[in-house]
């Protein structure tokens, strides 16, 4: 029993270890970080939507992730991965990096403007997300492709 | 021998004129339009539940370019160009095609252009919204023809569809109970035209009501088009506030974005007003659940 206990916490702390080991692909490491962004999105969202109370700290760290995620996402579509991993990058990422790198920075730059922002109150957090939400939305117009799940 | 001929030249004689009856052009007199001082702010709100510029363009200049199993359909030129678009149209002439679907040179349109849900708009509106067009600029352009696959370039025959398909009644049953419910029956059923993309078709073209809002395969091409039913296939898991929310700001509840040619649509949609929008969900949340239609 011991032993099998010594045995379990072993493997649950090898488990955290192997995942950051294991050689991520490009297409899966920009996959995940769109899904923290994702996450991010929804408290905000579900603020904006009436859905749940106002609560400045929520908003600011879902800010702070947003600012994280758009330090390093240009980084993860390199040559070599615009396809495999059931990716939804479009091809355009390549074939028009200019036009992509312009959201990539316009979506950090309105981040970086909610955060300096520090809204307080409902109407004020409208005002800072709007312009992130807008580029969201433009840049899985022109350079993600839809997958049905 | 000769009797036979005779016998079937009458035969065929008589099947012509049947059909050139039956589907002859019916539109609207001048009487039959309302004392109406239209209202080009209201117009406003219609062209915005409508989304016009989704096909004919930025500016109603037109040129856009649809591929159907008919053949290319080619969107003509609505701005108030007096040469090359609808300047000169009458109020009346502007309902006969939004409702009856008829030219002012009296000939069929395709229902590509979806009069059969415009059909279902009061005449007030359709005049109000002639009256908001009528403001714009004008774009001088002049469009191109359909190109479409024999027999569907017979326009005449248009007049048979329509005496099976153009039906201005509701689709939903409200029982008369709900202002909202109707309120977004009226702009989805009519204005919004949502149905025509949402609705799978029959083998003729026509609506399939038994499956309406139920989504299937893509006419324009690949992918499908979503179920916006309450089913679990549809919009289920969605709350009446997730729809509005989307419609206004193109997010989803699991906060993705508006994707395909939903995104011009919710541009427009996005300039709704919040009473509006609400109404739009309310319907979407009272219609019947019907699961996914598969490809046969």
């Amino acid at each position: 029993m011991h032993r099998f206990i010594k045995i379990l916490m072993a493997l649950l702390l090898l488990f955290p270890v192997s995942q950051v080991l294991a050689a991520e692909s490009p297409q899966e490491a920009r996959h995940e970080l769109m899904e923290g962004v994702r996450d991010a999105a929804k408290p905000v969202g579900e603020m904006l939507k009436g859905e749940r109370d106002f609560n400045a700290a929520v908003a600011m760290e879902s800010f702070q992730t947003w600012a994280e995620a758009a330090a390093i996402f240009g980084d993860l579509f390199p040559e070599g991965s615009e396809t495999g991993f059931d990716t939804e990058a479009r091809a355009t990422i390549w074939t028009d990096r200019e036009g992509f790198n312009a959201i990539l920075l316009a979506f950090g730059e309105a981040v970086d403007a909610a955060i300096t922002a520090n809204p307080q109150d409902l109407e004020a957090l409208k005002t800072a997300a709007g312009p992130v939400f807008k580029t969201c939305k433009e840049c899985h117009e022109g350079y993600r492709v839809e997958k049905d799940d | 021998m000769r009797s036979v001929i005779k016998k079937f030249f009458s035969v065929m004689l008589v099947l012509v004129l049947i059909f050139w009856f039956a589907s002859r052009p019916q539109r609207l007199a001048h009487d039959d339009l309302p004392t109406h001082q239209p209202d080009p702010a209201n117009g406003e709100s219609l062209f915005y539940a409508g989304g016009c510029v989704s096909c004919h363009g930025e500016g109603l200049g037109g040129g856009l370019e649809m591929e159907s199993p008919y053949g290319v359909f080619r969107v003509p030129n609505i701005s108030p160009d007096k040469e090359t678009g609808i300047g000169n149209w009458t109020a009346l002439q502007f309902v006969n095609a939004m409702q009856k679907g008829i030219s002012p040179d009296g000939r069929h349109y395709y229902p590509a252009f979806p009069y059969t849900s415009y059909a279902r708009m009061t005449i007030e509106d359709t005049i109000d919204l002639k009256a908001y067009m009528d403001s714009l600029s004008p774009v001088n352009n002049r469009t191109a023809n359909h190109e479409l696959y024999f027999p569907w370039n017979i326009r005449r025959g248009i007049g048979l569809w329509k005496r099976r398909y153009l039906d201005p009644s509701p689709i939903l049953d409200t029982g008369g109970l709900d202002a909202v419910i109707e309120r977004g029956r009226y702009l989805a059923e009519g204005p919004g035209h949502c149905a025509e993309c949402h609705t799978p078709r029959d083998e003729f073209g026509g609506l399939q009501a038994a499956r309406w809002l139920a989504g299937g395969a893509n006419p324009e091409g690949e992918g499908t088009i979503p179920n916006i039913t309450p089913h679990s296939d549809g919009l289920a898991s969605w709350s009446a506030k997730d729809i509005a929310y989307y419609l206004r700001s193109g997010f989803t509840p699991d906060f993705d974005t508006v994707g395909g040619s939903m995104v011009e649509v919710q541009e427009n949609t996005a300039q709704l007003a919040d009473a509006d929008l609400a109404a739009l969900a309310a319907y979407l949340k009272a219609i019947p659940a019907r699961p996914k239609t598969t490809k046969e």
